[in-house]
């Protein structure tokens, strides 16, 4: 599926400390079926977040976020989290993220702004997220032109099989 | 104004054929793809993008590396029922190089079998694709999707990194401290502090290391979270090569006005041992902070540290000695080629004589697979990670160390300062 980067995003924050890493956030070699994974994802940092998490819940970390193995954050889409906000990800799990896509954006200082619980908005084409509970805002990194054209094809695959077909088309 | 070795592999790369600084955004011809077991989930996104029979095509047949490792010979039902699969769709592909019935961890058999060569730009769906950078590859992991389109078209999006300089210095001493060195970097600097960089290891100390020693600082290198960790091709890294491989190779070095980042020196002569304590990479200190800490279970082994001066070190220490009664000692060598030369030199036998356990190759001691931990227990071990239910339970604790730490802890039964227990040393 597609993701428009122009949408706003509105949800309620999840938030978490530093190197968080995926083997939390995708335990599969305990658990190896995805609704599994659902019930397990990211409980050895905050254990009740997996029992409480909405869809449409944001979650809100620190450095490095995604560090560790290669492993995607599919888990993350497929409880509904609406947005990743995070102080900086790890380099392969932002292209993970890029690629699944699953909306990750870098605010730097998102940690001053923002507490668990309360409801925080992105807004991407403005590079702006907000604090709806304090009115607090920081400023979000763009993506290159490349990146963003990956996040709206709706992800790598997806960007590979247009390629595909128009050079084979010809 | 001179560039990085990160700068000049993607400016040779570079499909715009124009030279690249740190920052900019590209597409890249890369040189070789590595597709290790997970492979069906690379097919499945093939699928659900549209490509009803999986992959399409291979860009080249002799560029994409297939190996089925991680869990060899098969750990599960599952796995057993995926690489069948894998081998039909290899099959059907027709890729040249695939490895499935050999036990061993991909990255190792890539080096082993001669299959990455300096100055080339490889890419793999594993994080820790990164090691080939020890013989003056750049390579680093991507995940599943961008695999999938690094097969089809042999080409993907890069951005060119900023370098961080680590300068070690000091005299390598008779036993490996690769592994004391990235942990001592991590807990001084924090395990991000290469983010999204290309670290470019040099010093007094880089001559004196050992291929196996490179590639465990490389391997490593995305424990601080960078992209690509280069050495400069040496005449080690030559010989290395060339032994394996006939192929002709362009090496990488930076230039002398070559711009980084940031610049961290090490003398290693003044390091202590040290540890990462649970649950994160960073969380390091002396080893003297944690001595009598009990241990139930001791590996050495995985991408970082299962090479032949890791195991070669354990059975050196063990020599007349034995494993303290009540710990597991686990080691698994990376591959079957390291293995097999453990043989030869009689390391496995004293291993064994000593109350050691050796298993297959592969990834089982890294993760969950072989050497579960129980709540409560207390694992030191010489892989790549410490995070927590690694080892299997949330409530079990481990700790990072290098071989000769691990090797002294088995010996104790409890975390000691390797000195205090080989006093030969
Ligand atoms: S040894 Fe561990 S870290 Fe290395 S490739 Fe295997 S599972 Fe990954």
């Amino acid at each position: 599926m597609s993701f428009d980067l122009n949408r706003i995003i509105k949800g309620r924050v999840w938030k978490f400390g530093d190197s968080v890493d995926t083997d939390s956030i995708n335990p599969y070699y305990l658990y190896p079926a995805m609704e599994d994974l659902k019930r397990h994802t990211l409980e050895s940092f905050r254990p009740e977040f997996p029992k409480e998490v909405k869809p449409g819940d944001m979650i809100v970390a620190g450095r490095n976020f995604g560090c560790g193995s290669h492993r995607p954050g599919l888990v993350l889409k497929e409880i509904g989290i609406a947005a990743i906000v995070v102080e900086s990800a790890s380099r392969l799990f932002l292209r993970n993220s890029i690629a699944l896509p699953m909306p990750i954006f870098i605010a730097p200082d998102i940690g001053k702004i923002v507490n668990d619980a309360e409801i925080l908005e992105v807004d991407y084409r403005n590079t702006q997220v907000r604090n709806v509970t304090t009115g607090a805002t920081a400023a979000l990194r763009k993506y290159p032109p490349t990146i963003e054209a990956i996040f709206e094809s709706g992800g790598m695959p997806a960007f590979a099989r247009k390629r595909y077909l128009a050079e084979t088309a010809r | 104004m001179g560039q990085t070795m990160a700068e000049k592999l993607l400016s040779r790369h570079n499909l715009a054929q124009e030279s690249v600084k740190a920052g900019e955004l590209i597409d890249a011809r890369i040189d070789g793809a590595m597709c290790h077991y997970h492979f069906m989930d690379v097919h499945k996104l093939a699928v659900q993008a549209g490509f009803t029979e999986g992959i399409p095509r291979l860009w080249d047949k002799d560029k994409v590396y297939f190996l089925v490792d991680h869990h060899q010979p098969a750990l599960s039902q599952s796995i057993a029922d995926d690489n069948a699969l894998i081998r039909k769709e290899v099959a059907r592909l027709g890729a040249s190089i695939f490895h499935d019935a050999e036990p061993g961890i991909a990255h190792q058999m890539i080096i082993d079998y001669g299959l990455v060569r300096p100055g080339e730009l490889v890419v793999g769906m594993d994080s820790h694709t990164i090691g080939y950078g020890a013989i003056n590859v750049g390579a680093t992991g991507i995940s599943r999707s961008d695999l999938m389109y690094a097969m089809i078209f042999g080409e993907l999006w890069f951005q060119v990194p900023q370098s961080v300089k680590v300068v070690l210095n000091g005299t390598q001493p008779g036993y490996p401290i690769a592994k004391d060195i990235m942990l001592h970097l991590a807990g001084e600097y924090g395990d991000d502090f290469a983010q999204n960089m290309s670290i470019e290891f040099s010093g007094s100390l880089v001559p004196q290391l050992s291929i196996d020693s490179r590639g465990c600082l490389s391997t490593h290198g995305v424990e601080v979270a960078a992209k690509f960790a280069l050495f400069e091709a040496d005449d080690q890294t030559h010989a290395f090569v060339k032994s394996r491989t006939d192929k002709p190779y362009e090496t990488l070095a930076p230039d002398a006005d070559a711009v980084y980042e940031k610049e961290i020196v090490l003398n290693v002569d003044d390091m202590p041992f040290v540890v990462a304590k649970p649950h994160q990479f960073g969380n390091v200190t002396p080893v003297d902070d944690v001595k009598g800490v009990r241990i139930h279970q001791a590996q050495i082994g995985s991408c970082a540290n299962g090479r032949y001066e890791d195991i070669e070190i354990a059975a050196r220490m063990l020599k007349g000695r034995k494993v303290a009664k009540g710990v597991r000692f686990i080691l698994s060598p990376a591959s079957q080629q390291v293995y097999l030369r453990c043989l030869k030199d009689g390391l496995i036998e004293q291993l064994i004589e000593s109350g050691a356990q050796v298993v297959t190759p592969g990834c089982g001691v890294c993760q969950p697979k072989v050497g579960f931990m129980s709540a409560g227990e207390v694992c030191i071990t010489a892989t790549t990670r410490n995070f927590k239910g690694r080892k299997g339970s949330l409530d079990a604790s481990i700790y990072l160390g290098g071989p000769l730490t691990v090797v002294a802890a088995a010996v104790a039964g409890e975390i000691v300062n390797p000195k205090d227990v080989f006093h030969e040393l």
